[in-house]
């Protein structure tokens, strides 16, 4: 999963950044509200976490100026953008929480806050984006829990790395989907981190001898994806 | 005693008294006059009667058996025998004078009119103490009045006083509504006019005291705010250090703890030293002071930090530049100019830090080669917690205000300029130190130099 950290504390954004990673997310930092704007006009993420006090930042002239974290927020749900957005702020008065939500967010958690609640957080928001009850994902024997981040396979536990987790965890929010190379690379890899050549191959490897050589397909030249691919005829 | 009703109330009273005085004195002597013009004539008449015409007129009857008035006809023989008196009295008076006379029998006086015919003196008297006693009674009649009102007035005086007070007193129930959190403005509608100054003085002061509460209450919640990303650094970092999965990580989770913790206790002391140069904190003494000892203090307490940039820190003063000021203000304002330069400079830069005469004053510049800060911003970067950009430096946006603030306090001008060399220059100007001026060493205890110019900037 990739994560956009919108957070201009370079010290809080430092700690998130390496928190949310331990966890398995590829995650993206950006400092101002400009750069968040621009950012999200040209990428695509499974979730934004968002701090509201930002300094505007140097955006394009022509482009209306954004004050905070919540022109970033109004300006995503303008463009009809429905990427899950939690603000995470200083800001702890009802009327900030009532703005927040007001003005788009899926979530309003405020500053200091426990990681744990953080990561629950993550986990609820995405599960209530992709319109599912359970809190685990299965398919084919195969169940995966993001809270615990653990994946059994027909009840036995299955030791995943967490590279090969961020792949399975994106080919299974979605069973039937096709994912590029380049889209699970996105789900493991944040900005500045080092991206291995023939990654996304080793790692779909890995799993296959973990799960079951046919648990995840290949669409040659598309992509991978776990169960009925709809392009591969039965 | 202190209550103006009890006060108006007894000065009425005593003020009453001293009018029945006055118009009992003055009724009683102008009654006794004219009493004794008449009993005069009565007694000359009446024996001036009995003398011509051997008695007493039929007019003159009721006077003389009226015994309130006590007249008392004597007759002697010339030889000196009493042959009459129409009243029998203790004490008659003797044989007077002809004509009027005061005579003393026993413990009275008389007032006697003596006429003299060939064989016998008549003599009609009369105790002086009926004059008296009658002057009283007037006196005393035309005072009852004033006796007999008195209570009604007491009572007039202290339902007025009441009335009169009741604005005052509303005054004092509004005041004490009014708690720490509501500071309105009293109203003064309908007050009388020596009420009103009073409710207009309190109401200036409420306003004054709500500025500064308000102040005081940004100045905390700023304070609570800028905390808490300190706070969220530390316990991120915290949380961050127990999940390390590997020593590497624990290592540098343990120095970003370090940093962190480092960051919060530099916030913590910037807000400790910008609540201590707020207007309305206490004061300390202020003293003669180098100005450039406190400056080369200071470049030295951030020589390491600046080394740890690879930047240079050069300083320059001229002998001797002392300002009045208070110590550990002073040091702070010079720490937070050398400091500022030095974070928001680029790493290797050179900062020119100088103190030197400038005419009558005393002045400070830090040269930085910095980004500068556009004129258009020179005026916000004085606020609190207000940073221009986000860096790489974990400044606390209270640098400036310190900087302001304590300048502000010692009558200092401060102006941000560009430096030679691009980057910012802050020159701070001070009045010197008479100290300064006549080249007397040292002196403590000093008056503030308040009257010098005000920061312009």
């Amino acid at each position: 999963m990739r994560l956009l950290l919108v957070e201009d504390d370079r010290m809080i954004g430092e700690s998130l950044r390496s928190a949310l990673r331990l966890e398995g997310y590829a995650v993206d930092w950006v400092r101002d509200a400009s750069a968040a704007h621009t950012t999200l006009a040209s990428e695509r993420f499974d979730l934004v976490l968002l701090d509201l006090g930002l300094p505007p930042g140097a955006g394009p002239a022509s482009a209306p100026p954004l004050r905070d974290g919540l022109d970033v927020l109004r300006a995503l749900r303008a463009r009809r953008d429905a990427t899950p957005v939690i603000v995470l702020t200083a800001r702890d008065a009802r009327g900030d929480k009532v703005a927040g939500l007001d003005a788009g967010a899926d979530d309003y958690l405020v500053k200091p806050f426990e990681l744990d609640e953080l990561n629950a957080r993550i986990r609820a928001v995405v599960r209530r984006h992709s319109g599912r009850a359970e809190t685990t994902l299965a398919h084919g024997g195969v169940v995966l829990d993001p809270a615990t981040r653990q994946v059994t396979r027909h009840g036995e536990p299955v030791l995943l790395s967490a590279r090969e987790f961020a792949v399975l965890e994106a080919l299974m929010a979605r069973p039937g989907a096709l994912l590029s190379r380049a889209q699970l690379e996105d789900r493991m890899y944040g900005w500045g981190e080092e991206i291995e050549s023939n990654a996304v191959s080793v790692y779909i490897h890995q799993l296959r001898k973990k799960l079951g050589a046919d648990f995840i397909r290949n669409v040659r030249g598309v992509g991978y994806c776990v169960g009925a691919a709809p392009a591969e005829p039965a | 005693m202190s209550s103006i009703r009890v006060r108006l109330l007894l000065s009425l009273l005593a003020m009453l008294a001293l009018a029945a005085g006055l118009i009992g004195a003055v009724t009683y002597r102008s009654v006794l006059a004219e009493t004794e013009a008449l009993f005069d004539y009565q007694l000359r008449q009446m024996a001036l009667t009995l003398r011509d015409q051997g008695e007493i007129a039929p007019d003159q009857v009721g006077t003389l058996t009226d015994e309130q008035l006590d007249f008392v006809v004597q007759i002697w023989t010339v030889d000196g025998r009493s042959i009459y008196a129409s009243r029998r009295h203790p004490n008659l008076p003797a044989r007077a004078l002809l004509g009027f006379a005061d005579v003393k029998a026993g413990s009275q006086v008389w007032r006697t009119f003596s006429v003299a015919t060939r064989d016998r003196v008549i003599q009609v008297a009369q105790p002086l103490q009926i004059r008296a006693r009658l002057a009283a009674n007037a006196a005393l009649r035309s005072v009852a009045p004033l006796l007999a009102i008195a209570p009604l007035l007491a009572l007039g005086v202290w339902w007025l006083a009441a009335r009169a007070l009741a604005p005052l007193q509303r005054v004092a129930a509004g005041v004490q509504q009014r708690d720490e959190q509501s500071l309105a403005p009293l109203p003064t509608g309908g007050l009388p006019d020596e009420v009103e100054p009073l409710v207009r003085a309190l109401n200036a002061l409420l306003q004054r005291l709500g500025a500064s509460l308000d102040s005081q209450r940004a100045f905390v919640a700023d304070a609570a705010h800028e905390l808490r990303s300190p706070l969220t650094a530390l316990k991120l970092q915290l949380q961050l250090l127990r999940r390390a999965p590997d020593e590497a990580a624990r290592a540098a989770a343990v120095d970003a703890l370090g940093a962190g913790i480092e960051r919060a206790a530099r916030l913590v002391e910037q807000l400790l030293t910008l609540a201590r140069s707020e207007p309305g904190a206490a004061r300390g003494a202020f003293e003669t002071l180098d100005l450039g000892e406190l400056v080369r203090d200071a470049v030295a307490a951030t020589q390491p930090y600046a080394v740890s940039r690879g930047s240079v820190l050069a300083y320059d003063a001229e002998p001797g530049c002392r300002v009045e000021g208070e110590r550990s203000a002073i040091g702070a304002l010079a720490r937070n100019l050398v400091d500022n330069a030095v974070r928001y400079s680029p790493a290797g830069s050179r900062i020119e830090v100088s103190v030197g005469r400038d005419g009558e004053r005393v002045r400070l510049r830090v040269d930085d080669p910095g980004p500068g800060i556009p004129a258009a911003d020179r005026e916000r970067v004085f606020d609190r917690f207000y940073r221009r950009s986000t860096g790489d430096e974990d400044g606390t946006g209270l640098g400036l205000a310190i900087v302001r603030s304590v300048a502000d306090r010692h009558g200092a001008e401060l102006t941000l300029d560009d430096a030679p060399g691009g980057g910012l220059r802050v020159t701070l100007r001070f009045a010197a130190s008479p100290s300064e001026r006549s080249m007397a060493t040292t002196g403590t205890g000093a008056t503030p130099a308040a009257s010098a110019a005000t920061s312009t900037t």
